[in-house]
């Protein structure tokens, strides 16, 4: 390591520790050491990139926060912590040394979602409805099946009621909607339970397989509770406003304020939101068990993201054909089979809407960093729920 | 007494597992010497290094929560010598060796020696491979050398092969605090020689000479052949949608790899295309004139790095010969159906003792004294009075089952 370049390397590591945003190109100081090893490129570029976000928000990351991202390691398998070109001897040995700021916002991302994790670990799991210990003895059985972004957060708060769901006699409501907006609710719902592999990789095969995922499904689901309870038991809901009624909320509606007791939506989520949860839920995996991830995420994690910019997660303009016809062959086989439907039947055909214009592709690495940045900046200034 | 710690971080393939499963299994006689080896499960240094390394591990990860905190605190613990080993350590980052070698007492004044493993270039590329094959990769041994070979290092394999193989920095990275004397490679000796000489150097390495150790091996990491590999990579080709890492370790990795095609002997070795061969060459001569003057403990010989030359006869692992493919094949199918009568056996004992468990609890429930009791309790249960009776009477006997 030459000196110069050694001392202009500590000189930028206590420039950004201070809040500096020069990038390393730029920069001319000169610092002593200050540590037992440089920082990589990935960790000083993200505290850079911090940086600039907070002067934008006229805020500041905390004193432990950066030192945090000055002593973090990327997770996983991956480019390995870089040196910063310039700051070393041209060494023949290690991976080749860089400019901070040609460095992938994926690398950036990867280091974010290390902390990330380990900052929902500590806030823990806050969930909104804990399940009742009084369960209603008159409630109406069911069983709901289907989109799970749609079905997971009625069936909670269906359960924190008293009303869980199960017992002799069960409906089983089959919940869905378009096809293309349950594809991407299905990649949605992975994300924020065992993570996924990137959108694309996780939904390309299917399309080219000329299938859909299994919890979009919404034919088989139906088949396969009928084989179980007969078909006479199975309801499949495109209609949201038929499911009070099958979950024997009305009454309770009426009695009560209907906004408290209203059934909860899905939250909707930015694309990027969503490629963060699933980034961040690989990371979780490693710290916690895979029931305490699925906490994390949905209940700590989540409230966070509903407010992040950035267009929702659509499905690829290329696909939709694929979509549409799946969602034929689906409504037509459901028809066929004499499942009483609650909607109008053609609701499984994508709406335009949600569909991607083309040229756009889902999450993007930038959005994604971006996001990671607030996050860490909202968490250390007490912005977070 | 000093706190010393012999931390082993690598390199694959140079006789790891056969080292963790002598110290493992030979934990009461390294204690009684004062050694202490802290692992409760064989592979819980790995799991400690995955959790320190923040690594997905095919489902392992969540078997490693906390192992490196508790790993890191037995040795605190421990007044006297500790050994740490695992290859995956090679891997860690310069933050991560950072954290390691902090919570392990380094600033505490504990002594720390970093002891690594080696073995010539020339037979470790395609060992890792093999290890990438033995762990679902279909990837080609053309593919996978073009990756190692690409300067950019970009990718999950070739970024993975340079952190755990490339010796200079691996050093760097777990050296670069330490004095050199306290920096100790072990060199694997060149093929062929007495078997017993890589354990004599690292009983050297460790100071486990004069110690009576058992050093039967039980769990080693054994290679296979070409067209053992190729069969293995075809089945990953085929089989990895379907098969799950929990089921895929014990029947492809154990039974069929380890177990299975690593006893056939007669097949062609795995080895370096001869035109990559100088490209190796050339790395291990430069890895060698550094590590040399970086003045580090050599248990063994430099010279073991320098690979042999290139094979005469070159086997392509991509190219394989079909009836060899088709020889192991055979072996393999033969083992899945001696697994498979095994494990019927087995079910069909497992559902003997259960047809006999619930034949005895038919008969114990046929005793009329049995159904008087069954009545009796119904009667109770129907009335208030009757149900704070029964209560009274578990409380009494001194259990709080609901069974009559």
């Amino acid at each position: 390591m030459t000196v110069s370049g050694e001392r202009r390397a500590w000189g930028w590591v206590a420039h950004l520790r201070d809040g500096g945003t020069t990038p390393w190109a730029d920069w001319r100081g000169e610092g002593t050491r200050e540590g037992v090893y440089l920082p990589g490129a990935q960790q000083l570029e993200l505290l850079r990139r911090l940086h600039l976000a907070a002067h934008r928000d006229g805020g500041r990351p905390s004193p432990r926060l950066v030192e945090r991202i000055v002593e973090a390691s990327a997770p996983g398998r991956g480019t390995p912590d870089l040196e910063l070109v310039g700051a070393t001897d041209a060494s023949p040995f290690g991976p080749r040394p860089v400019d901070p700021v040609d460095l992938p916002d994926a690398e950036l991302t990867r280091v974010a979602t290390s902390l990330i994790a380990e900052d929902l670990v500590a806030a823990g799991a806050r969930r909104p409805h804990e399940a009742s210990p009084l369960i209603r003895p008159w409630r109406t059985r069911y069983r709901l099946v289907g989109d799970p972004w749609l079905a997971d957060p009625v069936r909670e708060a269906l359960v924190a009621r008293g009303r869980p769901p199960g017992g002799r006699g069960s409906v089983v409501v089959v919940l869905g909607r378009d096809v293309a907006t349950m594809v991407a609710d299905a990649w949605t719902s992975r994300c924020f339970d065992e993570g996924s592999v990137p959108w694309r990789e996780w939904l390309d095969p299917f399309a080219a397989g000329h299938r859909v995922p299994p919890r979009v499904d919404l034919e088989r689901a139906a088949a396969t509770w009928a084989r179980r309870v007969g078909p006479a038991r199975v309801r499949v809901v495109l209609d949201p406003g038929a499911l009070p009624r099958l979950l024997g909320q009305r009454r309770a509606q009426r009695r009560r304020r209907a906004q408290r007791r209203a059934l909860p939506q899905p939250p909707a989520l930015a694309a990027d939101a969503v490629d963060l949860a699933r980034q961040v839920a690989a990371v979780l995996g490693l710290l916690v068990l895979p029931s305490q991830r699925a906490d994390l995420l949905r209940h700590t994690f989540l409230p966070r993201l509903l407010d992040a910019p950035g267009p929702p997660l659509l499905l690829p303009a290329e696909h939709a054909e694929w979509a549409t016809q799946r969602a034929v062959r689906m409504r037509d086989r459901m028809l066929r089979a004499g499942y009483a439907v609650h909607g109008d039947p053609d609701r499984l055909v994508p709406r335009p809407e949600a569909v991607a214009p083309a040229g756009a592709s889902g999450p993007t690495d930038a959005g994604v960093l971006a996001l990671a940045v607030r996050l860490m900046l909202d968490e250390t200034q007490g912005g977070s729920p | 007494m000093t706190r010393r710690l012999l931390l082993h971080v690598g390199t694959p393939k140079t006789g790891t597992s056969y080292l963790q499963d002598v110290l493992h299994r030979n934990r009461r006689t390294l204690a009684a010497a004062g050694i202490s080896y802290p692992a409760d499960r064989f592979d819980a240094h790995f799991l400690a290094a995955l959790d320190l390394m923040r690594l997905p591990w095919g489902g392992l990860e969540t078997e490693a929560i906390g192992a490196w905190d508790r790993l890191a605190e037995q040795v605190r613990d421990h007044h006297g010598t500790s050994i740490i080993s695992h290859e995956i350590f090679a891997a860690a980052s310069r933050s991560q060796v950072g954290r390691a070698l902090r919570d392990l007492g380094h600033d505490d004044g504990t002594e720390v020696h970093v002891v690594l493993s080696v073995r010539d270039l020339v037979r470790q590329v395609p060992a890792e491979w093999q290890e990438n094959v033995k762990h679902r990769s279909s990837i080609s041994y053309a593919r996978f050398l073009r990756q190692v070979q690409d300067p950019a290092r970009e990718g999950r394999i070739a970024s993975w092969f340079w952190s755990v193989q490339e010796i200079p920095d691996i050093l760097n990275r777990w050296g670069h605090d330490l004095p050199p004397e306290h920096v100790h490679l072990v060199t694997v000796p060149p093929p062929g020689g007495p078997p017993e000489v890589l354990w004599e150097r690292f009983s050297e390495a460790f100071g486990l000479g004069g110690l009576d150790l058992d050093l039967e091996a039980e769990r080693v990491n054994p290679s296979l052949g070409v067209p053992e590999t190729a069969l293995i990579r075809r089945i990953n080709a085929a089989a990895n949608r379907q098969l799950p890492p929990a089921d895929y370790r014990p029947l492809v990795r154990e039974l069929l790899a380890h177990q299975t095609l690593s006893q056939r002997t007669g097949s062609p070795r795995l080895a370096l295309p001869p035109e990559v061969h100088p490209w190796v060459r050339e790395l291990e001569d430069s890895w060698v004139a550094e590590i040399r003057e970086r003045g580090y403990d050599v248990v063994g010989d430099l010279a073991d790095l320098e690979g042999g030359p290139p094979p005469t006869a070159w086997a392509d692992p991509d190219q394989p010969s079909e009836k060899q493919v088709a020889g192991a094949a055979v072996d393999a199918i033969k083992a899945l159906l001696l697994e498979n009568g095994r494990l019927q056996q087995e079910a069909a004992r497992l559902r003997g003792d259960l047809d006999a468990a619930h034949h005895d609890l038919e008969r114990s429930y046929l005793r009329p004294t049995y159904r008087l009791r069954e009545k009796a309790v119904r009667r109770l249960q129907d009335a208030r009075l009757g149900r704070v009776a029964l209560r009274a009477y578990r409380v009494g006997r001194g259990r709080s089952s609901r069974s009559a």
